[in-house]
């Protein structure tokens, strides 16, 4: 199935690639836009951009790789990212890392290997995040783009079940 | 007891300070203005220059030489904010992203008109979804107000913002790995030369700034060069006749964490000592400290007696370490620094661009040795190498002894000075991203190899007390060859 | 020109050249793998680091720069009076210091922990970067004990295979598909040390777009090391147990200079050469696969001759015999001799003496069809398919005659009683038209290396041999008079085309005899114009350029 940008996001786009002398500059953003609507990269995806942006597939290919938070396959509604990076690993997330696979049910996200991270429902993909540069409130998760500070097993409990009622 | 002295987190608790009405009654784009009526761009470009100011980002280049490099006759220019804030340990510019988002604004706007620049991209870390989001609303608001756009102000003098995302790849804090990443492709940093001043983003000349440097700038060109320099320390650098004034001028964002009672954020004048810093952030969680990480996660360890070090970019690397980006974790008695430096090293195992052989097949490897030790898997053979120590003329060198050491640390030691000699401070690969994995690598395990030898010996990640594990000052390399500068007079 | 200390050599260089190639110039390897002077210079390997020298104040002397440079960004240049070294250098640099050589060897090892070191099985070995360099400047053992990464083997299209183990990501083949074809099918994926070259794939790993495009085979030859493999040339031959010449491909008028490799059962790979004008360092599929028939089994070996409607061997004398006996009987008028964009110089120029002997008013070009055109950004396939169309002209148009080409050719040999036809390419079908003059012509001897449409349709066939089996010189379509050189012999009893046509107009009572091909292109040097320097000597490896 091609892939195309929705009407709301074509001016968007074109407000993107505006920004940019080179077209292929609004490479990252166009991408963020098209994860936003798609939830994840697909090849159509890459086919449309590499269009859009008069590139070559495999230079797009290139940088969806490249980067992390592209993701390559579906992925749940709520994107939970553990930082486990030093200062985060000094104030125990890996017991809040231990406490969301137990709760949610699943494994940590490989990076080649997302569904591991999924659960069934597809409500939650679990994955480990380097440092979210938050480390004076850690540990901290980041759900798709909220930050939760100074999480304590509670404190998880919370914000699943807070999710849960959205 | 010190205190903080707040410049650019001064006002980071007013409540809507990230509007621009409010910041405007703190005095926000004022000093733009003043700027823009009263001083001609070379004179501010002079003024950084002279104020001392040294990029915030790492590297502690001095910024006004940085922009003088600038040729003025190629147009156009761009001047670049690196707001790719990854560095574990580090989180100042998030919070100046969202809560004061104007005063980067600002600070762009003043050093744009300093360098006749007429576009700047803000590079915003992919996951400060609400600093670019704080950002973005400043902007809208900033042209609205007519201090962006064509002709601000009525001056003739125009400018554009632009924020580019990132996409979670640390290696696009590295300038020229932001570059590449602002142009839409993969975040390898380029070979230098040419420099991004000469050739940059869209070959074009482009200076790249940190946020916390270019937050810096409305506040000198206010109160000026004195006032500036009167915070912090400047040094006499010694190698010169008469010495030269080496500057430290100016306040830092010290981020603090780890094991301390307070961690966050702390602007303080440049110069003070690590252990006054660590009480300023309510001392040590914990019995006492067992190390400390100065400059974020890629700069040497000091042990608990290096910590009356002075916390400034001259005083850190005349102690083999650096401030880099002033993220400061502590470690308290309870810690492994196997484990830890094993955290490290995933974490750039992770990050490496893998563009260049020694860093792309160095650090994983270091990492995996890392890994075998620290899980009990460190191999119990020995071997021999030359002792170095104190030798006789009083001065660090080789002992002529022989030591015997277990050939997995003299591995490690070996493999990460490969990626980057961190004793002759060269590096083969591209960027310095090699220097940022070795220098922990070799600090951790010069300064507490009873520790790693306790894991071997173990077969398990032996955790030792502070004492036991911190080599013996007379044997700790980095200790036995710092130099204290000497602060000027007058 | 710069003034330069190479280690303990004095140089005098060109500004703007790198630190490998002037090492290069003087017989100094500088070992690299991701340099290649075709393409641009990412400095991604680190193996070619070199040790540049710079004046240091304090001391008041010259020292070794603090960093090591890599050898194929550092670009010579003339300094100015007030900057020179020494009071005269403009450049000082050592690839020979201790530093240097212990980085090598350091970077070796690095490259080296991944590798499955499978050299036994590789067929890279014997002609690859990575076993030279080890061998040259490595540390000989592997201090890496951990797991080996083993990315997965890649078919990358209908020429390439990946064998992705062996990759050291130098990155020339991306370099090469960005800015030589601009067809951008390769890139990498992922990051770090899991990066692999790759073409663009769904996530199950189906590709989406193959690495299929007219140049793609160079990609092969730009590899340092065994991860890019021909298809064509896999596990065929281990390089030292193959013979090398330097010859001139016979796909198009191009005329890319290549090596050609080959043992005495055959043709096994071509491969470019480099010529600044002409092809610089690539050539095309087409060219590059193309030399299949030469190696056929079905190749002409020996003469033949009509019998009863269908073709038989026969002898030579028998075959000439019949050839004389029939000229004998015709008049000149009803005669034509039709010359070949297929074959060399030198055989045209004979064909003109042929026809001269003969008195024949009628004299043509044959060739293959014009084929498409490939512009790609920094190579072109051109459309004429013939290697040496404007040679075979300036050959067989000397003086006021005509020779005719296309329709005309076919109006002028219609109705002839005796034509002698070259044709030498395996590929050259014949339309209604062409079919309908030949099947009429009285008497058709065709010069030919296999059995084509044309000869078919002849009297007599004589075998003739491919550009690989003799010696002469093509003309390409920029006036580039190059050599095509012999490595096999020729199967059977076939014989260069300029041998037979020798021995014809011999046998005809012509004064001519020559040795080798050399003596032909001498007498073309003094006789044809613009070929006054067309000797064999002076053409050489680089060939060299007609005036007009």
């Amino acid at each position: 199935m091609a892939f195309e940008f929705s009407e709301e996001n074509r001016p968007k786009l074109e407000n993107l690639i505006k920004c940019y002398p080179v077209k292929e500059a609004a490479m990252l953003p166009t991408l963020h836009l098209a994860q936003q609507q798609n939830g994840y990269i697909t090849e159509e995806v890459m086919d449309c951009v590499a269009e859009v942006l008069e590139v070559s597939v495999m230079k797009v290919k290139d940088v969806v790789t490249f980067y992390p938070m592209f993701f390559e396959e579906p992925v749940g509604k709520y994107v939970i990212r553990v930082c486990h990076t030093l200062p985060c690993a000094l104030r125990d997330c890996k017991k809040v890392l231990e406490y969301l696979k137990e709760k949610l049910g699943v494994d940590v996200a490989a990076e080649k290997d997302l569904s591991k991270g999924t659960t069934t429902d597809g409500r939650f993909t679990l994955m480990k995040s380097e440092c979210l540069a938050s480390c004076d409130v850690a540990p901290v998760v980041m759900v798709n783009d909220d930050l939760y500070k100074n999480l304590t097993p509670e404190k998880v409990d919370e914000i699943l079940n807070s999710l849960e009622e959205m | 007891m010190i205190q903080e002295k707040r410049i650019i987190y001064e006002h980071l608790d007013v409540p809507d300070i990230c509007m621009f009405d409010v910041f405007r009654q703190y005095g926000g784009y004022q000093r733009f203005e003043k700027a823009l009526k009263e001083l001609p761009p070379e004179e501010i470009s002079d003024m950084v220059l002279q104020s001392g100011l040294k990029g915030r980002g790492g590297a502690g280049f001095s910024t006004g030489l940085k922009w003088s490099f600038v040729p003025r006759d190629i147009e156009p220019r761009y001047l670049c904010c690196n707001a790719d804030e990854s560095e574990p340990g580090t989180f100042s510019n998030r919070y100046i992203l969202e809560r004061i988002p104007h005063l980067l604004v600002e600070g762009i706007l003043i050093s744009c008109y300093a360098l006749g620049i007429h576009s700047c991209y803000v590079y915003v870390r992919g996951e400060f979804t609400l600093g670019k989001k704080m950002l973005d609303q400043a902007i809208e608001e900033a042209r609205s107000h007519g201090y962006l756009g064509e002709d601000i102000l009525g001056s003739g003098f125009g400018l554009e913002i632009y924020t580019h995302p990132g996409a979670g790849a640390y290696i696009c804090g590295e300038e020229t790995g932001l570059i590449e990443s602002l142009e839409g492709k993969r975040g390898q940093p380029r070979v230098k030369p040419p420099f991004p001043a000469v050739s940059g983003v869209f070959s074009k000349p482009t200076v790249v700034n940190n946020v916390e440097t270019l937050c810096n700038i409305p506040f000198i060109v206010d109160q000026g060069i004195e006032w500036y320099t009167n915070m912090g320390v400047t040094y006499g650098d010694a190698r010169f006749d008469p010495p030269k004034p080496d500057p430290n001028t100016g306040t830092k964002l010290y981020c603090v964490s780890g094991d301390v009672k307070d961690p966050g954020v702390y602007e303080l004048e440049l110069g003070l000592t690590c252990s006054e810093l660590i009480e300023v952030a309510g001392g040590v969680k914990g019995e006492r400290i067992k190390a400390v990480i100065p400059g974020g996660s890629s700069a040497p360890i000091l042990t608990d007696y290096e910590l009356d070090t002075r916390m400034d970019f001259t005083s850190l690397t005349l102690a083999k370490t650096m401030l880099g980006s002033g993220g400061i974790i502590v470690l308290n008695e309870t810690r492994s620094i196997v484990d830890s430096l094993l955290n490290i090293m995933e974490f750039y195992a992770h990050e490496s661009c893998g563009q260049c052989t020694p860093c792309r097949n160095g650090t994983p490897w270091v990492r995996d040795i890392v890994k075998r030790i620290a899980t009990g898997g460190g191999r119990q053979t020995k071997i021999e190498r030359p002792r170095f120590g104190i030798t006789e003329s009083g001065r660090w060198g080789d002992t002529g002894e022989i030591e015997e050491v277990y050939e997995d640390l003299e591995l490690l030691e070996n493999v990460a000075n490969n990626i980057a000699n961190v004793d002759t401070m060269t590096w083969d690969t591209i960027c310095v991203f090699g220097i940022a994995v070795s220098w922990p690598a070799v600090s951790y395990l010069r300064k507490f190899r009873p520790e790693f030898e306790a894991c071997i010996r173990d077969g398990k990640c032996t955790v030792l007390s502070v004492d036991e594990a911190t080599v013996k000052p007379e044997e700790n390399y980095a200790y036995q060859q710092r130099i204290i500068p000497q602060i000027m007079q007058g | 020109m710069a003034f330069i200390k190479l280690n303990d050599l004095e140089l005098e260089v060109e500004d703007g050249m790198n630190i490998i190639q002037v090492a290069q110039q003087v017989g100094i390897e500088v070992p690299h793998y991701c340099f290649h002077s075709g393409l641009s210079r990412p400095a991604n390997c680190r193996m070619c680091l070199v040790e540049p020298h710079e004046f240091f104040p304090p001391a008041g002397k010259i020292v070794p720069a603090r960093q090591l440079a890599t050898g194929c960004t550092t670009t010579v240049r003339t300094a100015p009076e007030d900057r020179k070294l020494d009071g005269k250098y403009d450049f000082i640099v050592r690839t020979d210091s201790p530093r240097v050589k212990q980085a090598r060897e350091n970077i070796l090892e690095f490259l080296l922990i991944h590798h499955p070191l499978d050299c036994p099985v590789c067929d890279q070995a014997g002609e690859c970067k990575l076993q030279d360099f080890s061998f040259n400047h490595g540390r000989g053992t592997s201090r890496y004990i951990e797991v080996k990464n083993i990315p997965p083997k890649k078919d990358l299209g209908p020429e390439v295979l990946l064998y992705s183990t062996r990759c050291i990501v130098c990155t020339r083949c991306i370099r090469f598909c960005d800015e030589v074809t601009g067809t951008g099918e390769l890139g990498i994926v992922h990051r770090g040390s899991k990066n692999e070259i790759d073409i663009p794939r769904k996530h199950d790993g189906t590709p989406t777009q193959l690495l299929d495009n007219k140049l793609s085979g160079n990609v092969v030859d730009i590899c340092p090391v065994g991860a890019l493999k021909s298809k064509d040339f896999l596990f065929k031959s281990r390089p030292w147990f193959m013979k090398t010449v330097n010859t001139v491909c016979a796909g198009c008028s191009v005329g890319c200079n290549i090596t050609l490799d080959f043992k005495d059962d055959g043709v096994y790979r071509l491969k470019p050469r480099y010529h600044e004008h002409i092809n610089q360092h690539w050539m095309c599929d087409d060219g590059r696969l193309g030399y299949h028939y030469v190696n056929s089994e079905d190749r002409l070996q020996t003469p033949m001759k009509r019998v009863d409607g269908s073709l038989v061997p026969t002898s030579w004398a028998d075959a000439f015999g019949m050839i004389l006996e029939k000229l004998s009987a015709v008049d000149s008028e009803s005669m034509a001799i039709v010359g070949s964009s297929q074959i060399t110089n030198e055989e045209n120029y004979l064909l003109r003496k042929l026809a001269d002997q003969l008195d024949v008013g009628t004299v043509g070009i044959f060739g293959r069809n014009l084929g498409d055109e490939y512009v790609y950004p920094k190579f072109t396939i051109e459309a004429d398919k013939n290697p040496n169309t404007r040679g075979a002209k300036d050959m067989l148009c000397q003086g006021e005659n005509e020779v005719l080409e296309g329709e005309p050719l076919w109006t002028g040999l219609s109705g002839k009683e005796f034509v002698y036809l070259v044709n030498g390419t395996p590929e050259r079908p014949i339309d209604e038209t062409e079919c309908d003059v030949l099947e009429k012509i009285g008497f058709l001897v065709v010069q030919d290396v296999l059995l084509s449409e044309v000869s078919e349709l002849a009297d007599i066939v004589l075998p003739g041999a491919t550009f690989a089996e003799k010696d002469g010189c093509f003309t390409n379509s920029q006036g580039w008079v190059q050599r095509i050189r012999k490595s096999i012999s020729a199967p059977g009893q076939a014989q260069p085309d300029w041998e037979i046509i020798q021995q014809l107009v011999k046998k005809l009572g012509g004064d001519i005899d020559y040795n080798f091909v050399g003596e032909i292109a001498l007498e073309i040097a003094e006789k044809v114009a613009g070929y006054k320097d067309a000797n064999h000597q002076q053409i050489g490896d680089q060939g060299i350029l007609i005036s007009t």
